[in-house]
């Protein structure tokens, strides 16, 4: 395997698994401030269906995103199969149920009076949502980054969705099962660690951040 | 009168909850005038909480008319906003943003957009009043229950609001700094032109503190009568004082004190006997006979028993007391209180002689 597709899977990989994470967050964290801060007869029931949705195997997400992608698909029109796009998507709609379980625990331990003090102090009520929100930033950027790490390391859907089409949509988990069904383990167990330290990486950069900052 | 802060006219605030545990409060009059300093007295659960929230626009009445500076506040979302700029709520367990004590104290005057140089200025003034000088960088984190209240209280002082709500403020300090905290309270009020409503459990603190109270028990105002508040000309031995209210009834309160006192009777300091106790004579001082005329449970373990005799006094005693100490209506029964029981909330001194 030469570095340049290597360093192409590792691309493929940060940049679906990113925006895939990114957009999950944009969605997930205000459904579940919406979720922390209500009391009404169906939040049972989404949160029982957003739990069972996070038990989803990877493949059936991909296979429900096939045959929605497939050309005979009711969204084949769009041509979105086997490119990155399609691979983003899926990861989206399999991170998001894990984004919004843990924000909606974290949003949940803030203090109630959290809000109650931001508005006695002047916030407006969406200066109010926010200051809630930076008061739970520390475990609120951990549910990203499992939501992340969760995408980064599906093969599932990058698969099935992706097609492992090489310098295209084949990226590091893809890769890792290429390899390994060639034979070629230790490129595999090379494209792991490289996984490994990725994830490492960026967690060590947050929690150093954020609690050197905070004082945690 | 165009210099009402506050007026309530039949408010009603219900608060939602499990059956049986709803509360309701209902305020049928109650103006609130600039620079006064009001009092609400009363026991648990009486409701002081919930008026101070509505008072502070977190809570909207369910029914009434709440007046602020003279128009409605929940007409519309931005006047909420503003009327909160101008109450600002310290809480008896208050919250204090992650981060440092200079970024909690400027934290309202980000919100209003001030100038940095003039934020610095007022969080160092702020702290200084509460003692906290030079506390600007320390987390929150490793403050004590007391500084946090000092902490919450400079952020809202730093605000220099129109008005100043403040629930116990003194219940998570020391004696001696509660006593400075009420100072810090008398100049903040009528003095710098800032209305002040706080609760507070401790009617001497309320008496000393405030130019009116509001006495409230299960969520409506009741009429406030100066039970357990007498006056008179002090006497002293020069190790006890005491007043004669009426001729004959003798109340002795501990230290020396000449001229014209107005003392008050902690009544969870009252100790109610059976009538039929020893005699009084032998007792010690402060022992007078009475009949109850007045009985009502505040909460679920306490009650208090309103007794005429000799001199009209209110005394607060655990339910579980009540038939060890003879209690029940009409009753004759005995009552006693300690002298270091009386607290001195006002004292003019004899002609010619210079305060205590």
């Amino acid at each position: 395997m030469i570095f340049r597709e290597l360093a192409l899977a590792v691309w493929v990989s940060l940049k679906t698994s990113g925006l895939a994470a990114l957009i999950a967050s944009l969605i997930a964290v205000p459904a579940a401030l919406f979720l922390a801060g209500r009391e009404f007869r169906a939040k049972k029931l989404i949160l029982v269906i957003n739990q069972t949705w996070m038990a989803a195997p990877t493949v059936v997400i991909g296979l429900l995103f096939y045959s929605l992608l497939s050309r005979s698909g009711p969204l084949g029109r769009l041509g979105l199969l086997y490119t990155q796009a399609a691979m983003t998507v899926g990861q989206v709609f399999l991170i998001l149920p894990l984004i919004v379980g843990f924000s909606y625990t974290a949003l949940r331990q803030v203090d109630k009076r959290a809000r109650r003090t931001a508005l006695t102090l002047g916030a407006t009520p969406r200066q109010a949502g926010w200051i809630v929100l930076r008061e739970a930033r520390f475990p609120l950027l951990v549910a990203v980054l499992a939501g992340f790490a969760r995408a980064v390391s599906e093969v599932g859907i990058a698969m099935m969705l992706g097609g492992n089409i090489r310098n295209v949509t084949r990226n590091i988990t893809t890769s890792i099962a290429l390899e390994t069904a060639k034979g070629e383990f230790r490129n595999g167990v090379v494209l792991g660690a490289i996984l490994l330290v990725i994830t490492l990486g960026i967690n060590v950069l947050v929690q150093t951040g954020f609690r050197g900052r905070d004082g945690e | 009168m165009s210099d009402a802060v506050y007026r309530l006219e039949n408010v009603a605030y219900r608060h939602p909850g499990p059956p049986g545990t709803a509360f309701r409060l209902e305020i049928d009059a109650l103006t609130v005038r600039a620079g006064e300093i009001l009092a609400l007295v009363g026991p648990n659960g009486a409701g002081k909480t919930t008026l101070l929230s509505l008072l502070a626009f977190l809570s909207r009445p369910a029914a009434g008319r709440l007046e602020f500076l003279g128009g409605d506040p929940w007409a519309d979302g931005d006047r909420v906003v503003a009327a909160r700029r101008e109450a600002v709520l310290v809480t008896h367990h208050p919250y204090l943003f992650k981060g440092s004590v200079g970024d909690n104290v400027a934290f309202g005057l980000k919100l209003r957009g001030r100038p940095e140089a003039e934020i610095a200025a007022r969080v160092r003034a702020a702290l200084a009043l509460v003692e906290l000088d030079g506390g600007e960088r320390r987390p929150v984190s490793g403050l004590s229950a007391g500084q946090a209240q000092r902490v919450a209280l400079a952020r809202a002082l730093a605000l220099r609001p129109q008005v100043l709500l403040l629930d116990e403020p003194t219940a998570n300090l020391d004696a001696a700094l509660g006593m400075r905290m009420e100072a810090l309270l008398r100049e903040s009020g009528p003095e710098r032109g800032t209305t002040i409503v706080f609760s507070t459990h401790n009617f001497s603190q309320a008496s000393r503190l405030a130019g009116g109270i509001l006495y409230l028990s299960e969520g409506r105002q009741v009429e406030f009568s100066h039970e357990n508040c007498f006056s008179g000309t002090a006497e002293t031995d020069g190790r006890t004082s005491w007043i004669e209210p009426r001729p004959g009834v003798r109340i002795v309160f501990s230290g020396a004190k000449r001229g014209h006192v107005t003392c008050v009777i902690d009544p969870a300091a009252i100790r109610i006997l059976p009538a039929s106790a020893a005699a009084p004579s032998g007792a010690g001082p402060n022992v007078f006979r009475g009949r109850v005329t007045r009985m009502e449970t505040t909460d679920a373990a306490r009650a208090l028993v309103r007794t005429s005799g000799d001199i009209v006094l209110r005394a607060v005693l655990p339910v579980r007391d009540l038939e060890a100490a003879g209690v029940s209506l009409s009753r004759e029964v005995l009552l006693r209180f300690d002298p270091d029981a009386v607290e001195v909330v006002g004292d003019r001194p004899a002609d010619g002689e210079k305060p205590a």
